[in-house]
């Protein structure tokens, strides 16, 4: 059987069947081992992930979007099953559709969260899912909120998750400043992911960014090549 | 095998041989070092490279040093390529109920007849010897796929190197526990070439 074991991302499946004789690719789930990230300014969002899928030890996409939207200024961060996040993120997604054809404005970022929330929460058995959802609203602006494995939802000034964020935890607690500018939060994004992708073997690829204010979406990706640094 | 992850590769050449390998030292899913040796000097023309368990890979590398100074203490001389090959396979087989979690990969040129050799064998030392290319390790379907389309028969020693990296470099772009830098030996009759490669490092 296939699913694996929690943020570690690396499934088991093989020990002592005749198992071990198939490729990856028809034993193990699609996972998402990942890093992401997103940091609050005073004025917006600052989300990133590395761009890597796995299923075992098989890159099977290395360029991976991990960074969907729900809303036009509410985006998440999935982590763990590429499935279940893929499911999850387009139900909330048609949930936020309703509900701003219902009350005529964009739905805020707290809704959006606890949608997500009530999702993982309710079927926190059946999924494998950790997604970080943040964007901006016009009454509280720039917000992150984490919702980990079991369904727990908190509002926090930054959020890290995914097999890669456990490197970066003395990186992120030492950088992290209150008031930190967009162009400041970028670097500070794309330098954990970095660092976490030349750890974590479930993270790599290149480092995709958005920056979500009231004026839109800015993506950006960096490929590791000087030339496209934008910081 | 999947623990510690690697990537070998060995080529033929026009009267040269090349052994490439990954870099990475690393524990399931988190790496740990990006300098960890897997390619080892045998002999001034002879190489051996090894994948899996990153404790077998230095016990074997370790072991077989040893019985190689005994044979050319004995013989008085450097051991032939093929020779070598049933000295690994016969080092394996002792452990046929208990192996050695390692694959190897022989790549030499014959120190009386100057011709190019490589060779593969699994964990407990069924050898395969072939013109072409062999390719061991957590990646090797990858790698299979890379060399099956980029080599061709007579490529010189600048053009082998070439060849053999980019295979090396491709393939473990696709594999989440290899990787991390790459090195690759290009083995002349009279010269060996140690390049690193640039390569990704997640």
């Amino acid at each position: 059987m296939a699913t694996s074991m929690m943020t570690s991302g690396f499934p088991n499946t093989e020990m002592f069947s005749d198992e071990f004789s198939r490729p990856d690719w028809l034993k193990s789930e699609v996972e998402t081992g990942t890093t992401i990230m997103a940091v609050q300014f005073d004025g917006g969002v600052v989300i990133g992930a590395d761009s890597r899928t796995t299923t075992g030890a098989y890159i099977a996409n290395r360029v991976t979007d991990k960074l969907t939207k729900v809303t036009d200024r509410i985006y998440c961060c999935r982590s763990g099953s590429a499935a279940d996040t893929q499911a999850i993120a387009d139900i909330v997604n048609y949930h936020l559709n309703f509900f701003e054809m219902d009350t005529g404005e964009e739905p805020k970022v707290k809704i959006a969260a606890n949608i997500f929330r009530d999702l993982c929460y309710n079927y926190r058995d059946s999924l494998m899912a950790g997604i970080i959802v943040a964007g901006w609203d016009k009454t509280e602006g720039g917000q992150v909120f984490t919702v980990p494995l079991g369904g727990m939802l908190t509002r926090m000034p930054f959020a890290t998750g995914g097999s890669g964020s456990t490197y970066i935890y003395g990186y992120v607690d030492s950088n992290f400043k209150e008031g930190m500018k967009k162009e400041e939060c970028l670097k500070f994004v794309a330098n954990g992911l970095s660092l976490a992708m030349s750890r974590d073997g479930s993270s790599g690829g290149v480092v995709r960014l958005a920056c979500i204010t009231k004026d839109g979406v800015e993506r950006f990706v960096l490929t590791g090549k000087r030339n496209t640094a934008i910081l | 095998m999947e623990y510690n992850g690697a990537a070998i590769i060995a080529m033929t050449g026009k009267n040269c041989v090349a052994i490439a390998a990954d870099r990475r030292y690393g524990v399931q899913a988190q790496t740990v070092a990006t300098d960890f040796q897997k390619i080892f000097e045998m002999g001034p023309r002879l190489f051996v490279g090894l994948p899996g368990l990153a404790t077998d890979v230095q016990t074997v590398s370790q072991r077989l040093k040893f019985r190689l100074n005994l044979y050319e203490l004995r013989e008085n001389r450097r051991i032939k390529p093929k020779t070598f090959m049933s000295m690994v396979s016969n080092l394996l087989y002792e452990r046929r109920f208990g192996p050695y979690f390692v694959e190897p990969v022989i790549a030499g040129i014959d120190p009386k007849t100057s011709q190019p050799y490589i060779a593969s064998m699994d964990l407990i030392g069924c050898p395969m010897v072939t013109e072409d290319f062999v390719v061991s390790g957590t990646c090797s379907e990858q790698m299979y796929g890379m060399c099956e389309s980029l080599w061709e028969p007579d490529l010189e020693p600048d053009d082998l190197f070439e060849t053999i990296s980019q295979a090396l470099m491709n393939a473990v772009d696709r594999d989440a526990v290899s990787g991390w830098g790459g090195i690759v030996y290009v083995i002349e009759k009279d010269k060996v070439t140690i390049r690193e490669l640039k390569a990704r490092m997640d």
